[in-house]
């Protein structure tokens, strides 16, 4: 053969790339149901103070929330970090990224720009939204709504709200397409679900904070 | 009534030292089936001879002219004018080397690629050349086929934003190759061979999933689910690497 | 004057199907070659060939007791005996290994299913039964002028997917590739090829190749017509620096193949696989016409026939008016949206996103344009160019002579990978026993020329004249006076015309500054080239004075067999003169078939005295 070398590099075969992949995955599957479920948790609200003291309650007395808390805390964080090896953080990427999806006009490009810059925020806002739950536990209805009623508080979730849903929903339609769970011809009405499915989160969200915030304490 | 076209172009030659990069505005009239073909050669017959842009076959299957139409890759050969607004800005492929103006030295990056990751078929048999050929069944020489399409054009890498951050990896051209290959019998590559081309983060594992390269490919290749194919192969195939060790 | 030298064994210039074959054939066997090309060799002009390549292989139903002898006959016939027959021979036998030992290589080639299918002839449907036995093996379909279904074929894409899988083969070897580079002039003492000169096409610079052999694989000068099936790079390179050396002869320039469907008006292919499936050709009353002509092969006669057809029913005011002068229709909506979306998919993907024709339900407008050069640089069995040792040429490029006056369809396509293992079999040979004597005396005085030639064309010291007016100048003429029906008048207006373009042609003065990979340098450089071809087409049809396949002359309208069964060998001897020379050979040696009547066709045919047996 006319191109063998008389020296090369005897690289190790790595499946490092191929177990992070996986492990960034389903972090992030986690996460989107572990989102889902306290939505549910917290949105329970809505039918009634007595409801959501109840499911916390559970949650308290199981130690589910002690535990689970801080797991989900590091959960995050794990996610952060395997998700980061992806995310520009030199001003050379970045800029290459940012005039790339300029010039594309792609949707699907723009989400990603949109998942990696709440990535941040969320990553901030969400440790300091932990941090405070769990070290003044119980969850009560009447607690959070005396946050939310602080006026500081109240800005502070309607941010984190839309950052966290834009995020948990572009990473479900992301899995999908990204492992091929969805197909090509699924693709666009998988996308279509996805946003309307953002779309309720927030708006129930909406209507959550609304609920804490005209709750009587 | 015909329209007046505002072509912006991007120009540069690198081989002259007077010349730095800028947008030159050519003002063109628009006529029946106009493609961006026949005006770029208009406007370098009759307007700028210097004008540097590649087009080989002028049919949509050699791949030369793929370049940033109005911010979209694509090929410049079968883009009607009518199709576009009057104002179209063209922009060499990012990603790619400039040569000058439109053209890009996609040959060498291809090229060097393919070598990469190894795009051909790997056998020990030897070519005889009295015997009767293998069998196979049409409708795999059909599915081989379809993903032996792509034309190379460069429009999936230029359009990539992985590509576009990070310079070794590979582009979804290159995972549709591997994939082409994974399921031709007559290359007798294992999958742990498969994995060490593609599953890293040069690879497929360096697929961020933007999908851009669907969208804007030409030739309408399945990338998506050739995509989500490899990367759960490759995914697996590592996954059972655990379970070898530890038995 | 600083340049970059490259040393080889082999250079092959042209990195299409025969250069890479040939290339392949060379690197396997030890030998440093390098492929030059234009363009990155996967967009070679090789990709654009659709419908496939003939090799008698026999696997389906209707090529049942195909052989290479029928092969042979087809081929021959088709040539309407101006092919050498032995080339013709050696082609119809390695034709089959050639198409295996692609599909050993990767290439997907379609395969028999077994059972029955239905098909179209003439836009009537029957039934084929694909035996069981010979289930998977590689099928074939029908192309014109065949008496078997002999075509093998992947899709509509066999050219595109032949290449990638001779490309991977090239990649494979670690054979070198400088793409984007354009020979401007071949290096050699009179008698033996040393190499050449050329110019990269990314920097504009000038280098020199030097090696013990030179082939030339470029493929077709069809741009010297405005109205082509060719991609814009096939310019005739090859021939020209071949002609320039003034040893080695243009053989049967005039011998141009028009294809009958092209899409008007952008002139892209649509195959003849179209045909060859049970397409039809229709009138303006959208009805058939063929099949009065050609009452036994009907719309799959040879392409000179189709096409003279199809322009005559035209000027007998049959052809459908539109603003791009009058055409013909294609019809395939019958073979349905399944055949056509798989085995017809780039003819599906053509008109519809150049003619927003969908041809499931709609009609292609076609008319004959120019498509392919059965003439090229003369080479003898073995590859060897007449005229200067050292230099080879396989493909298009050459002439071989496996086509004489028509080349059927299929036939191109395998040319370049059977002449290409063939040549380069021979090429190894010639490589083993060559010493290297290369002289850069020879190489700096071949450099110092022609940099002092272009230095006056970016100076415009001859001349201001546009270069892209005197080509265009010259597709006109040529398709005027020298397109599908000749005659003496119009030949010779359309030489002297080329003479006075000829002149311009030598004082063209570039517009821009002429620095870098400037495109117009590009074609001024090879202008007066491309000139000196045309007058060779152009003079050598006015002066064979016979209809021969391609070459239908109407004042002439028989085949003279007595006078014309030659070859025309064109020489370009006089640097300052304006027209070539012409010789004439025998048109082969040997008769396996002696000359005879095609079976399609209608020609009178002048016989030649009795030969001794």
């Amino acid at each position: 053969m006319a191109s063998i070398d008389t020296a090369i590099y005897v690289k190790p075969p790595s499946r490092a790339s191929a177990y992070l992949d996986w492990l960034q995955m389903l972090t992030g599957a986690g996460l989107i149901a572990f989102m889902w479920s306290h939505m549910v948790l917290v949105a329970s609200v809505n039918l009634g103070v007595n409801v959501m003291n109840t499911i916390a309650h559970f949650f308290e007395a199981t130690y589910m929330a002690q535990v689970g808390g801080p797991l989900i805390g590091a959960t995050m964080l794990f996610h952060f970090i395997l998700a980061a090896r992806k995310i520009p953080f030199t001003t050379g990427e970045q800029g290459s990224i940012w005039r790339h999806a300029k010039m594309l006009h792609h949707q699907d490009t723009w989400m990603w720009v949109v998942q990696a810059v709440t990535a941040m925020i969320i990553l901030i806002m969400g440790s300091v939204h932990l941090w405070t739950v769990l070290t003044d536990l119980p969850i009560t209805a009447a607690k959070s709504a005396a946050r939310i009623q602080g006026g500081f508080w109240m800005l502070f979730y309607l941010i984190l709200l839309p950052m966290v849903e834009l995020h948990v929903g572009i990473g479900f339609y992301r899995i999908g397409v990204k492992w091929g769970f969805v197909k090509a011809d699924g693709r666009k009405k998988f996308k279509r679900s996805e946003n309307i499915l953002t779309a309720i989160m927030i708006f129930i969200g909406l209507v959550t904070i609304i609920r804490f915030a005209t709750l009587a304490i | 009534m015909s329209r007046q076209l505002k072509f912006n172009i991007f120009r540069y030659n690198p081989q002259d030292p007077a010349s730095v990069p800028h947008a030159d505005t050519f003002l063109l009239e628009e006529t029946p089936s106009l493609t961006l073909f026949i005006a770029l050669n208009k406007l370098r017959e009759e307007q700028d001879p210097s004008l540097m842009f590649d087009f080989a076959c002028r049919m949509a299957i050699c791949g030369s002219c793929g370049m940033v139409i109005n911010g979209r890759p694509g090929l410049a050969c079968r883009t009607l004018t009518s199709d576009l607004p009057a104002e179209i800005t063209l922009m060499p492929l990012p990603v790619f080397k400039l040569v000058g103006d439109l053209s890009v030295d996609t040959g060498t990056w291809f090229r060097a690629t393919n070598s990469k990751i190894e795009s051909w078929i790997h056998t020990d048999q030897e070519f005889d050349p009295g015997a009767a050929e293998e069998r196979m069944e049409n409708a795999l020489a059909e599915s081989i086929f379809e993903l032996e399409r792509c034309i190379e054009c460069g429009c999936c890498v230029a359009s990539c934003g992985t590509a576009n951050m990070r310079e070794d990896f590979v582009g979804a051209f290159a995972l549709n190759r591997m994939a082409r290959f994974i399921m031709d019998p007559r290359d007798k590559r294992k999958d742990a061979d498969y994995f060490e081309v593609v599953g890293t983060d040069q690879g497929i594992f360096g697929c961020m999933g933007l999908l851009a390269c669907e969208d804007v490919c030409p030739r309408s290749i399945p990338l998506q689910d050739q995509l989500g194919l490899l990367r759960r192969k490759m995914g697996f195939i590592a996954l059972k690497s655990i379970f070898k060790r530890k038995g | 004057m600083a340049y970059e030298t490259f040393y080889s064994d082999l250079v092959c210039i042209g990195a299409g199907l025969a250069g890479e074959r040939v290339a392949v054939e060379a690197a396997a066997a030890g030998f440093k070659t390098i492929l030059l090309s234009l363009v990155p060799p996967r967009r070679s002009h090789s990709c654009a060939a659709e419908g496939g390549m003939q090799a008698a292989l026999g696997n389906c139903a209707m090529g049942e007791g195909d052989s290479p002898d029928v092969h042979f006959a087809d081929t021959v016939k088709g040539s309407d005996w101006g092919c050498d027959q032995e080339c013709a021979r050696i082609f119809a036998d390695t034709a089959p290994v050639a198409v295996r030992e692609a599909g050993h290589w990767g290439m997907p080639w379609n395969r028999v299913e077994a059972g029955k299918a239905l098909c179209f002839k003439g836009g009537v449907c029957f039934e084929v039964d694909e035996k069981p036995e010979k289930q998977g093996l590689i099928t074939a379909r029908a192309f014109g002028g065949t008496a078997k279904w002999r075509t093998c074929y992947t899709s509509d894409g066999t050219g595109h997917t032949l290449l990638y899988t001779l490309d991977n083969k090239v990649t494979e070897l670690g054979i070198t590739v400088h793409d984007r580079v354009e020979a401007v002039s071949l290096i050699h003492d009179g008698e033996t090829c040393q190499g050449l000169v050329a110019r990269c096409l990314k920097t504009g610079a000038l280098r020199v190749y030097l090696a013990k052999a030179v082939l030339i694989a470029t493929g077709g000068y069809g741009k010297l017509y405005s109205e082509t099936t060719n991609t814009v790079i096939n310019e005739g390179g090859g021939q020209i620096v071949a002609l320039d050396t003034g040893l080695v002869p243009f053989g049967n320039p005039e011998a141009v193949q028009f294809h009958p469907t092209g899409v008007v008006p952008t002139n892209i292919l649509v195959t003849e696989g179209c045909r060859g499936d049970g397409g039809t050709l229709l009138d303006v009353n959208q009805e058939r016409f063929m099949h009065i002509y050609e009452p036994e092969k009907a719309e799959l006669a040879s392409r000179d026939v189709v096409s003279r057809w199809m322009m005559h029913h035209i000027r007998e005011g049959h052809g459908v008016p539109s603003p791009y002068g009058p055409h013909l229709w294609l019809d395939i909506r019958h073979l349905g949206e399944k055949h056509i979306t798989t085995r017809l998919r780039e003819v599906y993907d053509t008109c519809r996103h150049f003619l927003g024709v969908d041809p499931i339900t709609q009609l292609i407008p076609v008319r004959p344009c120019h498509h392919y050069s059965m003439g090229g640089v003369r080479i003898n069995k073995d590859g060897y160019a007449y005229g200067l040792k050292g230099l080879f040429s396989a493909g298009e490029s050459a002439c071989w002579d496996m086509h004489g006056f028509n080349r059927l369809g299929g036939n191109s396509l395998a040319e370049t990978i059977v002449a290409g293992r063939h040549i380069g079999r021979q090429l190894v040979e010639y490589l083993k026993g060559a010493e290297a004597t290369l002289r850069t005396d020879l190489a700096r005085q071949a450099v110092a020329k022609d940099e002092a030639r272009i230095k006056r064309i970016i100076a415009g010291s001859d001349g201001k004249e546009s270069v892209y007016e005197v080509r265009n100048a010259m597709q006109q003429v040529m398709m005027e006076g020298v397109g599908i029906f000749r005659n003496g008048t119009d030949l010779q207006k359309a030489v002297d015309d080329l003479q006075v373009i000829y002149a311009r042609s030598k004082k063209v003065g570039l517009k821009s500054s002429g620095i870098g990979a400037n495109p117009e340098l590009a074609m001024a450089i090879k202008i007066s080239g491309m000139l000196r071809l045309a007058l060779c087409v152009a003079y050598g049809a006015l002066q064979r004075t016979e209809s021969r396949g391609a070459h239908a002359r109407e004042d002439y309208p028989a085949r003279n067999d007595r006078d014309w069964l030659t070859r025309t060998l064109a020489y370009w001897r006089d640097e300052n003169g304006d027209l070539p020379q012409l010789e004439y050979e025998p048109a082969t040696k040997v008769f396996h078939l002696p000359p005879g009547d095609r079976g399609y066709g209608k020609c009178e045919i002048i016989c030649r005295e009795e030969m001794s047996e």
